[in-house]
């Protein structure tokens, strides 16, 4: 039977890796997401779920241990925040070239210097050209709903890629929320067991990851580029699967609220979104039409789907919750890849971004009321005066 | 402690050379230097581990010139592992048979699982994740090739590299005239000093090669983590004609610069323990890294090698070694 | 609303650059063919039978397994695929039974492969 129950994201996101009977976990300590590691120690030492809980030394070595694992062929589980993230960098090519899709689960965190436990994209999204499956939650239903889909589509023999699974740091992770957990006919029937490619063994001998000479260097990566072709129509398939058997309505890649009518619109990622859409019902009791689109993967980015969903709107307001110092915009990292997507339109809607919940503060409803202010502006003065606002600075 | 009790191979000692498994493991057909003493190591645990043998080779001579390209000499299964995380690779995959072998995917024997990296990859780099694995129980023998650098990118220094060795980070100059000013770390001590789980280390070299597969096998029917240290000489960062590979490892131990031993349950079990070591010289004088030091310098080494000895000769030498068909004075 | 937009286009790799799904490969059986040594030497050992104790000496010292027992015929015998002329073998023989000769000396002396790798 569908349980509901009130839980946090950590635990929601445990719930999933239990409930996919992962077979491999390796721990390390870090906030926010240490509590997802707590809870499996939990269901391990009851002997609730049969596997291996590994206490790796650190996050790099979380990674290779999970690396090790899913190249024996059994279903690896990991997870971090912050500067963890950052620490197992050298790992994630490996594992997206190499085709081991174990899960990591990321509650993020704001990147040192110096210490600040709070909520920032930025430590995921630093991975994001490593080649794994990347995206963001913003609830704990759709952790645990994600956990699942993520296994389900990384562990597609058309796509074999490993996959992060993001939530924001204390705002998902540790505020309970309701949350319906599948029963295990459920999720038999959406998730298949992982069936390893070549995995390690003695009675089939391979060798994993040979030097390879540069010229056979572009191939290797055109290989890696060329599984992302192929990877939405997974995604769609097995968005499709999930929504029928477990109830559930997602859009496969952009939640789209108010969105069709929009003249200017949020885009936005993770769980200040819910804030977002109280604010986009405020203002169109105010008589502008807002709307939002929240993307739920940021690889592979959904380039045409987010220009279909956008394009008539006349102003965007990127809501960026990371940073990319330097950049093109001088402000995150959302804005490059949004801008990029709207570039080819006959009508291209003005976009700028606002700077917003970093290092974990809140975004107000008083900000989203001046995000809109800022919009509204734009579309009267026919321009975008500026690439980025700093909310509150 | 949990015990492991997962079915695996006990491998019997081998008596003579006529006695050791024919099938090569580590096949011919590998870019390695002529006389390679890694690549001798590598054959003489693969010919012992047999064929349940999964290894985890992290970067190194060992993986890059075993296998450019797109080829690997390993008949036997085989997955690179980054320098930093040989430990770390080999747990995950010993988890994941276990895991296997409980949920009845693997009914076969439990596989020997043995990392072979490099002195970096096991002290220097590889140290943290070396060290998780050995905490941890597994049931891993990692082995530690010792060809004194880090070989692979040009003849770097290690934290095994011999004080007074030239490499390409450790130059001889007016100011630094010996080279290298540190004295290297213990590798075997490392792992005896702290590890509660570990079972078995030992050291060998490719002079004893009957020694060294049976250290191996062993190791590998423990039913937890061991380590071996491997002399594995290296003509081309310690300059000497490569004919001499094995005659270096043999002169490694006549005076004293290497010592053959077994660590089991806190005990110590010496064996070639010479009845009279050679100077240290008879040992450097044929190898240009050391070929810039002065008598002072070599002075400084023999104190450090006799310090080394001193435990050695108090300890009791326990059972003769499997005699080699030929003994050198 | 939206013109036509650009698509990703294919990535065609030519079969002859591909490299394998993840770049894992088979295991070899006895030897790698793919990485032919025999041109790297430039002596080569000789044997004299008679001097030859069959003590495998030089079976358990060649990093390239280049010598095999053959038990049967109670000979040892030189692989010349992958010899490399380290010489290791002459310089351990306890009993002289191995000289270093020339490649040049001989007919088949000094490989040349189609192809370095």
């Amino acid at each position: 039977m569908a349980k509901e129950l009130i839980m946090t994201g950590c635990r929601a996101a445990a719930e999933g890796a239990k409930a996919a009977e992962v077979e491999v976990i390796c721990s390390f300590p870090i906030r926010p997401y240490t509590a997802i590691m707590m809870e499996l120690a939990k269901m391990v030492a009851d002997g609730e779920l049969n596997a291996e809980f590994i206490h790796g030394e650190g996050e790099h070595a979380q990674l290779s241990v999970v690396l090790g694992a899913a190249a024996s062929g059994a279903r690896a589980y990991t997870g971090s925040s912050g500067v963890g993230v950052t620490y197992a960098m050298e790992i994630y090519s490996p594992m997206a070239g190499g085709r081991y899709p174990a899960q990591m689960a990321i509650a993020d965190r704001t990147l040192d210097p110096p210490g600040d436990f709070g909520s920032e994209h930025t430590d995921a999204m630093c991975t994001r050209d490593q080649g794994w499956l990347l995206g963001w939650a913003d609830s704990p239903q759709e952790v645990y709903d994600n956990t699942l889909i993520n296994y389900r589509v990384g562990e597609d023999h058309r796509v074999m890629l490993p996959q992060m699974v993001c939530q924001e740091g204390y705002f998902v992770s540790h505020i309970p929320d309701k949350v319906i957990l599948g029963d295990q006919s459920q999720v038999k029937k959406f998730l298949p067991p992982y069936r390893p490619i070549g995995p390690l063994s003695t009675t089939k001998p391979v060798s994993h990851g040979p030097q390879i000479r540069p010229d056979q260097g572009a191939p290797m990566d055109a290989m890696r580029a060329a599984v992302f072709l192929d990877v939405p129509k997974v995604i769609e398939e097995a968005t499709a699967d999930f929504n029928r058997i477990f109830g559930r309505n997602y859009d496969p890649f952009v939640d789209q609220y108010k969105l069709a009518d929009a003249e200017i619109a949020f885009f936005i990622m993770g769980a200040h979104a819910n804030t977002c859409r109280k604010a986009v019902d405020r203002l169109r009791k105010q008589g502008v039409k807002a709307g939002m689109a929240r993307l739920r993967w940021v690889r592979p980015w959904p380039t045409h789907q987010l220009a279909n969903a956008l394009g008539h709107v006349k102003a965007i307001g990127v809501v960026e919750t990371s940073t990319s110092y330097g950049g093109a915009m001088r402000g995150g990292n959302l804005i490059h890849e949004l801008r990029a997507s709207l570039y080819d339109l006959d009508q291209r809607p003005l976009v700028t971004s606002f700077m917003a919940g970093l290092g974990g503060e809140t975004i107000w409803p008083a900000d989203f009321d001046y995000m809109a202010k800022v919009l509204t502006e734009m579309v009267k003065e026919k321009k975008t005066k500026r690439y980025v606002y700093w909310i509150g600075m | 402690m949990q015990a492991f009790n997962y079915k695996f191979q006990q491998l019997e000692p081998l008596k003579s050379f006529k006695r050791v498994p024919v099938p090569e493991m580590y096949v011919p057909g590998h870019r390695t230097c002529a006389g390679c003493g890694p690549a001798l190591n590598y054959r003489l645990v693969a010919k012992a581990a047999g064929k349940e043998t999964i290894f985890i080779g992290p970067t190194g001579c060992m993986y890059v010139a075993n296998s450019s390209y797109l080829c690997t000499p390993y008949a036997v299964s085989w997955i690179h592992a980054q320098i930093t995380n040989g430990g770390a690779v080999a747990s995950g995959i010993e988890a994941a048979f276990k895991v296997a072998a409980r949920k009845g995917r693997n009914t076969g024997v439990f596989p020997n699982i043995i990392v072979m990296a490099g002195d970096g990859g096991s002290v220097d780099i590889g140290l943290q994740a070396m060290s998780g694995m050995m905490y941890r129980n597994h049931k891993v023998l990692f082995i530690c090739y010792d060809n004194e650098s880090y070989a692979n990118t040009g003849i770097q220094t290690s934290p095994t590299t011999p004080y007074g060795a030239k490499t390409t980070f450790t130059p001889p100059g007016k100011e630094i005239p010996e080279g290298k000013v540190l004295f290297p770390k213990d590798p075997p001590q490392l792992v005896i000093g702290g590890h509660p789980a570990v079972k078995y280390v030992a050291t060998t070299t490719i002079a004893h090669p009957l020694d060294l597969m049976n250290k191996v096998r062993k190791a590998l029917s423990q039913p937890g983590p061991t380590f071996l240290h491997m002399l594995a000489t290296c003509p081309k960062g310690w300059l000497f004609p490569e004919h001499l590979t094995k005659e270096m490892a043999r002169l490694a131990v006549e005076t004293g610069m290497w010592t053959l031993y077994e660590w089991e349950n806190g005990t110590y079990k010496y064996t070639n323990v010479p009845k009279k070591y050679k100077p240290v010289n008879e040992y450097m004088k044929h190898q240009g890294r050391f070929a810039h030091l002065k008598p002072e310098h070599i002075a400084k080494m023999q104190a450090f090698v006799d310090e080394k000895i001193k435990n050695v000769k108090q300890a009791i030498a326990v059972a003769a070694p499997v005699p080699t068909a030929r003994q050198k004075a | 609303m939206a013109k036509e937009l650009p698509g990703y286009g294919t990535i065609d790799v030519p079969k002859e650059r591909e490299v394998p799904f993840g770049a894992v490969t088979e295991a070899p059986v006895c030897t790698q063919q793919l990485f032919i040594t025999s041109n790297w030497r430039i002596v080569r050992p000789v044997k004299d039978d008679e001097k030859c104790t069959r003590c495998l000496i030089c079976y358990m010292s060649c990093p390239d397994a280049c010598w095999i027992f053959k038990e049967e015929e109670d000979v040892m015998e030189w692989v010349s695929d992958f010899c490399k002329g380290c010489q290791i073998c002459i310089n351990e023989c306890p009993s002289d039974a191995l000289t270093a000769v020339p490649e040049l000396d001989f007919p088949d002396g000094v490989v040349r492969l189609d192809k370095p790798f």
